[in-house]
């Protein structure tokens, strides 16, 4: 499933548009930074309400190109800027994590 | 592969504005070389964690990438407090990290199982007051 089929399916806000065109391999949720350093497939969309910059670092690191902020949570300028320079989708669900990983589930993200 | 590549990075105490810089350059630099994805995710995972206890535990420090014709290492270095107990840092959910950190998602205590798991080789040297000294090394295939 590409990102922008995600945007067209789910109420979403978005804060950055990086590659929408970029297949998704799968989702990892938490809040745990090292955690989804251990758990986290590269292409992975990643639902947390971490909204600091350094989620961008994760996300580079591990090759997230999408970090969907669940519960309304509102990213920090510096986490906006960063996913900006490094082309990470960034975008804002007013659903809590385990509805939100519903509705991807239901779409057909399963992994 | 000629002369090893050496790079060196000094990572500042609690600079969360800054942390996960090195590692970013440690997977760039290790990508620009050839090596293969695997290596390069690998390689990440140590350089973030070793990074995030400079900047988290360690009152900062140095952190250097290595990389020789059959393997890269990663060593961070820090005048720190040193790890009063190495076994019991080394278990996953054990944290020494205050409140405010963990609430960034930080201080999981996972970061050294997480390195020891990517590393083919791991070392810690530690002495209270002094410091501590992390290498991790990844063969390359």
């Amino acid at each position: 499933m590409r990102i922008s089929e995600v945007f067209r399916s789910l109420d979403l806000e978005i804060h950055v548009e990086g590659d929408l065109g970029k297949a998704l391999s799968g989702g990892v949720v938490g809040d745990l930074l090292s955690f989804v350093m251990k758990v986290a497939g590269e292409g992975s969309v990643w639902i947390t309400v971490q909204n600091h910059v350094n989620v961008a670092a994760v996300a580079v690191l591990k090759e997230i190109p999408f970090v969907l902020l669940a519960s309304g949570r509102v990213p920090s300028p510096e986490l906006v800027d960063r996913c900006r320079q490094e082309g990470i989708t960034l975008a804002t669900s007013a659903l809590d994590a385990y509805p939100l990983c519903g509705k991807l589930y239901e779409l057909g993200l399963k992994d | 592969m000629g002369e090893p590549v050496l790079l060196e990075f000094e990572v500042k105490p609690l600079d969360f504005l800054a942390a996960g810089e090195a590692a970013e350059h440690v997977k760039e630099t290790l990508k620009t070389l050839g090596l293969s994805s695997d290596i390069c995710r690998r390689a990440a995972v140590v350089a973030y964690e070793a990074e995030m206890n400079l900047v988290i535990h360690g009152g900062g420090g140095r952190m250097v990438l290595r990389v020789e014709e059959d393997r890269i290492a990663i060593i961070a270095v820090d005048k720190g407090p040193g790890i009063p107990d190495l076994s019991l840092a080394m278990q996953e959910g054990y944290s020494t990290a205050p409140d405010y950190i963990r609430e960034m998602g930080f201080g999981a205590g996972m970061g050294l199982s997480n390195i020891k798991r990517n590393s083919d080789e791991f070392e810690i040297d530690t002495e209270i007051g002094k410091g501590t000294k992390l290498v991790s090394v990844i063969y390359i295939k």
